[in-house]
């Protein structure tokens, strides 16, 4: 394959031109309730090209190999065309042009798994919640996705790098006469199969809140300070800052731009914030993205000063920085934008409880239920909560969401907890939807967060 | 495409072929220059087989062997997922006018200059930040099965989606238009923007409490999410529903209509068939306030013993690649029904309240219950009728269920959004939380 991608490029008339070919693998199993709704496995494959001329550059996505002539002049002619309508030509920051074939050590690899045991797993897990009277149904699936990339670019990069991620998850649906409550369930990783085996307390654990929150009452809308569990106060880099560490959303808002400007002090002094794709036996883990580049751990934010950002080769160029190897696609039908690889906040001093004394009263606010970012403002919604009284824990609340603002937020995490955890599957939405974006944090105390409630 | 029918066919008691083939490019301003163009050429065939009441499912992009697309969706079958439905027979579809002539020979070129009009306008009249997108596709859809049945459908589209963002903020005022030939954004949603964005410029902190929420198009899938959760055959068989046993009840305000129409034509994407071959047909959610009945595809009309509704289609909450989605019942060509008052109207019916112009995490919160609680992106306050400026830090949150019993008032203009097509809602009695 790498000497027919090469051959692909060989024509092109530009001053830089790359190929992705894909084979993206799935095998899945889904249930709604206790129906089986789907098994399958199926391969589907496809290339992304970009081509780099006249000052402008353009991509271009096809499934059929025959069009990969067509499809090249096409992103050429647009490439020139965006030259000829742009005041400063787009420039790549220069990477060295690896040639590398990398494949994840796998702990247990799911294509050795069979389809048997994966439904079977799969079954048991979904049974955990529907054993119990008060859960009326649940959604729950198992994937395997392998993306089996191979990448060339005419600078001489010749990379090929499998990423593999297994996941479970779904969503157990608690209903008591009209009161329905859903809590979200999710297990998995990027190093085998054996992330999702022997998860039944997690399971277990999901349905009794589900339940629990049957009983629970509505927060009351308003401004609180607020403990984030780690699954939360993840979500909270991911959203809240993490969007715009990512140099593409950035590049163009020239008064946000001004705003980030390295050196800037956008938080408060215990909050240090890290993305770092090479640790080992995390979900984002990854070699290379798809320029090529090999990721790099990047400090963001250290106390509450902006010391880095996430790069592709184009805004590396233009904000005059290194490139990160943060440019990643969802699959053969992308091109590639900036992504978080794993970002996390950085431990901190307290135990939980300590915390939760600093707290005095507020809301003990626990586990994501999703999150957007609209420019400086974010919102994320959280799966249950408990409200704090004089540093204790008291009855359990729900309907929680959580808004607020990037800077003024940053500036209001007051304490820092000493444990941590990384998410174990992900799913940013960024026009494209990333499987393996992973964020983790410890507990964090923030003061006066907008919670939008009954 | 026929020949793999044959031979699905053949191995199977019913099998079906979906394939898809289609090409668009796209071309996006940011702060006001050319900053991106992006085209795609895409293919692919999907296989449903049926046998022994057990379905199985197979797709490819390039289906270099028949024979091997076959093998794996009858090797789904051992998985044992029951089907129990039949495939549709060949039926007499709606004659729609689903392509336009009007966009052949359109292409990147024809884009820039939209995206540049647009964005040079809005850039003259606003001090905002300005993105402006447009695109332009065509596909052809093709669905045969072993029961007769062959129908393709052949739709064009462009569209163009811009706005004015609030320096420093990122969040900001936009309208998307969509057409089936190659028509220019229309004059009024350009008004619109400038008028909202620099009504919005400067920043106020309200107190929060219960007040009137006026929803733009854009924050509308909020409520429409939900709505469709709950209409659904699915959460119906699921017994989820909040709106079980309430069909030909009176559930929502008079004021609130909602149709799915996919034979409306004069729209992008109009459909005489669904992703399943089942025939189109307007299909009423909410007639004045009163629940109409559930929306199904094959699978739940059978489960649930009554006829299909033609709403199978192949997508999911984000959207989703239709190749590797098997149908579901949803409702795609959705329209909340324009009522009688401009904008301008409804802003001068708000005593006190918050204009949502977009929901900043609507996907988040208890959707099968309906509950809502999303950030402002932006919100513009609202007092006597006049817009003081534009709030940061709050969120909105109800629930659906009565939330669509307090309307107070329908917008005139039905705007297109991602979800449907909707007019500004105007709700009483609203929670909003601000600092």
């Amino acid at each position: 394959m790498l000497d027919k991608l090469k051959g692909f490029l060989s024509g092109v008339a530009a001053d830089y031109a790359d190929l992705r070919y894909e084979v993206k693998k799935v095998a899945s199993v889904s249930f709604s309730g206790k129906e089986l709704t789907s098994v399958g496995s199926n391969a589907t494959d496809g290339f992304v090209a970009r081509v780099l001329a006249g000052g402008g550059l353009a991509s271009v996505a096809f499934t059929k190999e025959s069009d990969a002539k067509k499809a090249l002049a096409a992103a050429l002619e647009n490439a020139r065309l965006i030259g000829r309508n742009i005041k400063k030509p787009v420039t790549l920051a220069r990477v060295e042009a690896v040639k590398d074939s990398f494949s994840p050590a796998l702990k247990e690899d799911p294509r050795d798994v069979t389809m048997e045991e994966k439904l079977s797993l799969l079954r048991a897990y979904n049974d955990i919640p529907l054993r119990s009277a008060g859960i009326a149904t649940t959604t729950m699936g198992y994937a395997d996705t392998v993306r089996e990339r191979t990448f060339v670019s005419t600078e001489g990069h010749e990379v090929q790098e499998d990423l593999v991620t297994v996941r479970v998850s779904g969503e157990i649906i608690a209903r008591d006469g009209g009161l329905s409550q859903n809590v979200r369930v999710a297990v998995g990783g990027s190093q085998g199969f054996h992330h999702v085996r022997g998860k039944d307390e997690a399971f277990e654990a999901r349905t009794k809140i589900a339940l629990d929150l049957l009983k629970a009452e509505p927060v009351r809308g308003g401004s609180y300070d607020c403990v984030l569990n780690p699954s939360l106060a993840g979500v909270f880099a991911h959203e809240a800052f993490g969007h715009f560490s990512e140099a593409d959303i950035v590049e163009t808002l020239p008064a946000m731009r001004a705003r980030m400007k390295l050196g800037a002090k956008l938080g408060s002094d215990c909050l240090s914030i890290t993305d770092d794709a090479t640790l080992p036996d995390q979900l984002g883990f990854y070699r290379y993205d798809d320029e090529g580049v090999p990721v790099r751990k990047r400090k963001l934010l250290e106390n509450g000063v902006l010391v880095g950002r996430l790069h592709s080769r184009r805004t590396a160029a233009e904000f005059g920085e290194e490139p990160s190897g943060h440019t990643v696609a969802e699959d053969y039908r992308f091109a590639p934008i900036v992504r978080m690889g794993t970002i996390f906040i950085e431990r901190g001093e307290y135990a939980v409880d300590a915390l939760l004394e600093k707290l005095g009263d507020g809301l003990y606010v626990l586990d994501a239920k999703g999150g957007q970012t609209a420019g400086e403002d974010f919102s994320f919604g959280a799966q249950y909560g408990y409200e704090v009284r004089g540093g204790k824990k008291g009855r359990m609340v729900r309907d929680l969401n959580v808004s607020g603002n990037l800077y003024r937020t940053l500036m209001a995490v007051t304490a820092v907890g000493s444990d941590f955890d990384l998410a174990k599957t992900g799913g940013c939405g960024k026009g494209q939807t990333n499987i393996r974006s992973c964020h983790g944090a410890p507990h964090v105390l923030i003061k006066d967060l907008v919670v939008g409630g009954a | 495409m026929e020949k793999l029918l044959e031979m699905a066919g053949k191995a199977a008691d019913q099998a079906e072929v979906f394939s898809l083939d289609g090409r668009s490019s796209g071309a996006g301003f940011e702060n006001a220059e050319l900053h991106d163009i992006k085209a795609d050429m895409a293919c692919g065939v999907s296989l449903r087989v049926i046998k022994d009441g057990k379905l199985g499912f197979a797709h490819t992009r390039n289906l270099r062997d028949r024979e091997e697309l076959v093998r794996n969706a009858l090797a789904s079958l051992a998985g044992g997922v029951e089907a129990g439905f039949t495939l549709p027979s060949p039926s007499v579809p709606a004659a729609l006018k689903t392509a336009d002539h009007g966009i052949e020979g359109r292409g990147s070129p024809d884009l820039v200059a939209e995206c540049g009009r647009v964005a040079g306008e809005l850039k003259s009249r606003t001090a905002g930040e300005i993105v402006a997108e447009a695109w332009v596709g065509e596909q052809t859809l093709r669905i045969a099965n072993t029961n007769g049945l062959s129908a393709s459908v052949r739709t064009t589209e462009s569209g163009v989606r811009a706005g004015a963002i609030f320096p420093g903020s990122a969040s900001g005022i936009f309208r998307l238009f969509r057409s089936k030939g190659f028509d220019r954004m229309p004059q009024p949603a350009l008004d619109e923007i400038v008028w909202l964005f620099n009504a919005g410029v400067k920043e106020v902190e309200p107190e929060g409490g219960r007040m009137k929420v006026l929803f733009m198009p854009d924050a509308m899938l909020a409520l429409a999410w939900r709505l469709m959760h709950g209409a659904s055959a699915k959460s119906a068989y699921e017994k989820v529903s909040p709106l079980a046993g309430k069909a030909g009840e009176k559930a929502f305000s008079s004021e609130l209509s909602v149709t799915n129409d996919p034979l409306d034509d004069s729209l992008p994407g109009a459909r005489p068939f669904d992703d399943e071959g089942v025939p189109s047909a307007r299909f009423r959610v909410v007639d004045k306030g009163v629940f109409q009945g559930f929306y199904n595809d094959l699978n739940y009309s059978h489960k649930l013993g009554e006829r299909p509704t033609g709403h199978g289609y192949r997508t999911a909450m984000w959207g989703g690649d239709p190749l590797e989605l098997k149908p579901t019942p949803y409702l795609a060509h959705l329209r909340f029904e324009p009522g009688k008052k401009s904008l301008r109207e409804l802003a001068a019916m708000m005593d006190r309240g918050i204009i949502l112009c977009d929901a900043l995490g609507p996907h988040s919160g208890n959707i099968p219950n309906g509950d809502f609680s999303v950030g402002v992106a932006p919100g513009l306050y609202v007092e006597k009728g006049e817009i003081k400026g534009r709030v940061k830090d709050a969120m909105i949150s109800g629930n659906v269920y009565g939330t669509l019993k307090e309307v107070v008032a329908v917008g005139s203009e039905l705007c297109q959004s991602f979800g449907g097509l909707f007019p500004p809602l105007l709700c009483d009695g609203v929670s909003v939380a601000c600092r």
